[in-house]
Order: C-alpha cells, then structure tokens, then sequence
C-alpha cells in the first residue's frame, strides 16, 4: 500500500509536482456510453446487425418504390409536356386506347398552345427471329420533338427509326426478344421490322418491353388511322397559363382528359404502386424492416441497461439526475444508430450498385440518404424508451445493498 | 474526533423514524434518531448488524426518506423535496463511499472519479487533474488508468474514496467502507480518515 500516512490529505492539490493536462477529452456521457455498449461485444454485433438489417431493408425496399416511381414515369419524365390530352378514363401511361384522331387541330387551334404533338402507344405481338412470341409495348413518337424518343442510344441512331419498319430496344431486353444488337430482324404484329437502333437501362415497369419507333411506323404497326394517337403532348406558349388553356381544350373536347405532367405522373404511379397493390407491399416490407430494427434495438438496449442498472443506481446516488442518466441510454442508442447507420448504408449502396444492370431498379437519391438517417436514428431513440423507462425508475437505495 | 469551534452544522437530524414494510408487518428500524454533524468533524457510528446503521446513513444521505422528522442538509430541508431535488442536493453536498465501491467497471479509475465531476459540471482537463490529483492524494497516482477489474479491495476502495473526494463535499458518508478488507488492506484507509484535516473547511465524516 502506497498510502504516505504521515502526509495529510489533500482533495484537489497534488502531493508532488505533476504536468497538468491539455488533452481535450470526451464528454462523460459519451465515454459512458459507448464503454457500456462495447463492454458486451456480443450483445453490441446483435444490435448493430439488427440495425444494419433494417437499414438495408428499409433503404432497398424504399430504394425499389422510388425506383418503381421513376420507371413507371421514365416516357413521360423522357418526353414532358406542359398538358397531356388522354382519351377518358386512362389509368396509366401504359394503358393505351386511342384518340378520336381531332384532338391535335383542335389544341393547336386553343389559344396558348404552342404546338402539339402525336405519341401512339399501343400493345403488339412481338414474334422472335427464331420462333416464339412475346407482347410489347409499342410506343411511336415524332422524332422531329424537340424532346424525342427513345433516350440512352448505345448503337444506331435516333435518325434511323425515321426509315420505315424500324424500331429501337433497350440492351436489357434483348434475351426477352431474340435479339443479338442492331440489324436484327423480328416481327411486330405480322410485319417485318428492323432493329436499327439500340438504348441503356430504358426498362418498363411491367414485364412487357418498350419498343420505340417513329409515329408513322407505330400507326402502320398498331392498326392506328392516320391521324389518330393515344396521347396528345401539348406544348405552351410562353406565359400561358396551364389552367386556362386546360379549361379551354375541355371546352373544344368533352370526350377527353387533359392532365398536366405533373397529374399524369402521378395517376400512372398512383395505378401501378398503390391499385395494384405493387407500391404497398413495398411500403409494408420498409416498415416491416423498421419494426425489426426497433425490436432488435430495443431488446438489446433494454438488456444492456439491466445489465448496467447497478452502475445507472450508483450514478443515482452519486447525485445523478434522471436527466443524466436518460443522456447516457440515449447516448448509446444514437451510437449504435450511427455505427449501424453507417454499415447498413454502405452494404445498401453496394447492393444498389449490384442492381445496377439488372431488372431491378434501386434508387438511392440524397434525400432518401438523409431520410433513412434520420429514421434510423429516430428508430434507435425510439427503441430506447423501454430502457429509460427502466432506468428512471431506479431505486438508488439499492446501492447500500450490494 | 471533534471539530474545530468554528465549523459549521452541515447536517442536522431531528425525530427521524423509518418504518419498513407494509401493515401489519411492518418493522420500526429508527425510532425518533437526533443527530448533528458539523464540517470537520469524524463522527463513527456502532451498531449490531439490523441495527438501523445502513438505513440512516441513506436517510441522512437524502437516498431514502425517513417515515417521520426532520433532516436538513448544508441548511437546505428535505422534507418534501421531489427525487431530482434530492438527488441535486446529494450531488452539491453529499460524498459516498460504499460497502461494495460500486465503481463503475467500464471506466478506469480516473474516469470513475471524473464521472462523478461530470456530475457536478467539472468536465474537460481541469476534471481529469482533479481526479488524477484526487487519486494521487489516496496513493494510486501510478494506478489513474486501471480498470476496476484489474485493481485490488484495497485499490478500489480507494478509488471509491477519492471519488467522495473529489467533488469536495460537504459530508461523506461511509458505509461500512473497509467490511470488504482483511485487517491489513484496511488499515491505510483508516489513517487516512485519521489524518484527514479537521478545518472549519473539511468535510464531515460519517
């Protein structure tokens, strides 16, 4: 024992001369903190892989709705109008039925408009070089546009689809429609076609792949009168109001619906992720995944205070407020959220990567990246009310029993 | 060991009674306790085991609430102050030493002590001298970053007491403090309550 019993006692001044310290040290609560939630590493890796997990759910399953959002929106978001002319009744960008064939005049004859322009979507039958059919998605659009389709060209030419019977895939469906890359030969609804220019990552939402022409090969193709289409893309003069001119085209045509970008986006993605229940079961997956981390966090946080509640009873009677000791399980829990945070979003950014050129799409924009983070550690926060609630109720008598 | 005739009363108990249990079993375990500790002071208290001693000091060191009469700390009453009221006065006036240390074992020895600064809003290098300070003034300058688990009853019963020091209370109050120790291991601690100052300025010793 080293006790100099011949030396008083001094509280607060050093026995002998000693280098006082400069080092800036960590908050107690922080240092508390994640002393308690590394003492236990085998509880600590069950709650970070529980948040991970949960990130990773809630960041793909998200990740997939928004990247549902933009294929099912890709054509309209590819090719905007200012106002939409569609025949009554459309659910979808994808649901085609013509137009009386009118419609084009009588918008450009509206005052405001601009110009307007011809697109014909319709379903065809897609028969392979080498033997068997598939449905496909026709979409025939003006290539004079100032915004034509399709977008993303690998090989050919936008220009080429002006030649008549040819038509532009995307690389990804080539498996899905025999084809091997550009001068291709198939069948859309009996007629020959060429394939004279091919895109990247331009999927559909559906199983039914796109395939692009111009206007006049998508009329010939789907049976279409000369001047019918399925969508009108209405294009503003500068300064025209939407509404008005909406107003207007109604009055001019009674038999139709006209929808701004913006409307039409929404009531094709509102059809494919919420009527056909596709969006929810996203939904419910992202919140299954929340309530998995929540669980998980919980359980070990609330554990890791039993653990500890003699030290949390100590801190009590050393004169520690509830305030005090309810930072330090919070403490732990947003620590485990950052830790968790941080692994769970890398392993979801590499899954996102390895989806990357499959039919899968997953999107991971800026503000879903902030968004997860705030859930996540909102999720850890919310996990630790069992564990304040344990440990506010503290005897610090219990103390003097140990 | 009497005080010097200018300290202060720190600590004033007045009929306390604490009834333990519920009715009809119920145990008086203090019946009506008078006391007066001034700073400076070293007051021991005896006792057969069930005597009382464990649950008065945790009524005089505002832990648990007497069933009846008066307590009053640094002048400051207690009766019906809420939890948090308690515990703030315990952390302004009141040092613990405890049968079992109870130190935190996550935290090595200095950090115990800076712990219990933290509480009282020293933080940063100042509270990492003090507590170094604190530990060297016990003897264990050599020992400020062991972990409890690596340190002796001995060691960490003096942690335990540099951490009463440190925060420079008013009272400290001992609960059967070397009941752990052999003989040996405990006789230092004894000359350092012993040779503790008794100024007007020095804590009260329970």
């Amino acid at each position: 024992m080293e006790i100099a019993l011949d030396t008083p006692v001094k509280t607060a001044t050093p026995s002998r001369p000693r280098q006082r310290s400069k080092r800036r040290s960590m908050p107690m609560v922080v240092k508390l903190a994640y002393r308690n939630l590394f003492h236990d590493r085998l509880s600590f890796a069950v709650t970070i892989v529980g948040i991970v997990f949960s990130v990773v759910l809630v960041a793909v399953q998200t990740g997939i709705y928004l990247g549902s959002e933009k294929k099912i929106s890709a054509i309209l978001d590819a090719a905007p109008a200012d106002l939409w002319i569609v025949p009554l009744g459309t659910k979808s960008y994808d649901d085609p039925s013509l137009l009386s064939g009118r419609e084009r005049h009588m918008a450009l004859s509206t005052p405001g408009v601009e110009n307007a322009e011809d697109m014909v979507v319709s379903f065809a039958k897609w028969r392979k070089p080498e033997g068997g059919q598939t449905t496909i998605l026709l979409v025939g659009s003006e290539q004079i546009s100032d915004k034509p389709l399709p977008w993303n060209i690998e090989e050919g030419s936008r220009e080429a689809l002006n030649a008549p019977d040819t038509v532009a895939i995307d690389q990804s469906y080539f498996p899905d429609l025999g084809i091997k890359g550009v001068n291709n030969h198939a069948e859309i609804n009996g007629v020959d076609i060429e394939v004279a220019a091919t895109t990247r990552r331009i999927r559909s939402f559906t199983t039914l792949p796109f395939v692009f022409t111009s206007i006049e090969n998508s009329r010939r193709l789907s049976g279409a009168e000369q001047n019918q289409a399925t969508y009108e893309r209405v294009l503003l003069a500068p300064g025209a109001d939407p509404q008005k001119v909406k107003t207007e085209i109604l009055a001019r045509l009674p038999d139709v619906e006209v929808l701004t970008q913006d409307e039409f986006r929404k009531r094709s993605q509102s059809y494919w992720l919420f009527q056909t229940g596709a969006g929810a079961a996203l939904i419910a997956g992202a919140v299954l995944g929340l309530i998995v981390g929540i669980v998980i966090v919980a359980q070990t946080l609330y554990s890791s205070t039993k653990d500890h509640i003699n030290e949390f009873a100590t801190l009590r009677a050393l004169g520690a407020g509830a305030g005090y000791i309810v930072k330090v399980i919070l403490m732990q829990a947003v620590l485990s959220g950052l830790i968790g945070f941080a692994l769970g979003f890398i392993l979801s950014l590499g899954v996102i990567e390895a989806a990357k050129d499959t039919k899968l799409t997953v999107i991971m924009t800026p503000q879903l990246a902030s968004t997860l983070f705030a859930v996540t550690i909102g999720m850890c926060i919310f996990a630790a009310i069992s564990a304040i609630v344990k440990v506010v109720r503290i005897d610090p008598a219990v103390v003097f029993s140990r | 060991m009497s005080p010097k005739p200018d300290s202060k009363v720190i600590l004033e108990a007045q009929g306390i009674v604490k009834i333990l249990g519920e009715e009809p079993n119920t145990v008086k375990v203090l019946k009506g306790i008078d006391l007066q500790l001034q700073t400076g002071e070293l007051t021991l208290m005896m006792g057969p085991s069930g005597s009382g001693k464990t649950t008065l000091l945790s009524i005089l060191g505002c832990i648990l609430s007497p069933t009846a009469g008066k307590l009053s700390v640094a002048g400051q009453a207690t009766q019906g102050m809420t939890a948090e009221g308690l515990a703030n006065l315990r952390r302004k006036h009141v040092g613990f030493i405890f049968q079992g240390y109870n130190l935190v074992p996550t935290l090595t020895a200095v950090e115990n002590i800076m712990l219990a600064l933290d509480l009282r809003d020293q933080s940063g290098p100042d509270a990492y001298d003090i507590a170094a300070d604190a530990l060297e003034a016990v003897g264990l300058g050599h020992r400020i970053n062991a972990a409890p688990s690596k340190m002796s009853g001995g060691e960490k019963q003096r942690v335990a007491i540099a951490r009463a020091l440190a925060g420079s209370p008013s009272v400290i109050l001992a609960d059967e403090p070397t009941a752990a120790l052999d003989g040996k291991t405990a006789w230092p601690s004894w000359s350092f309550w012993r040779r503790s100052p008794r100024t007007p300025s020095a804590p009260c010793w329970l």
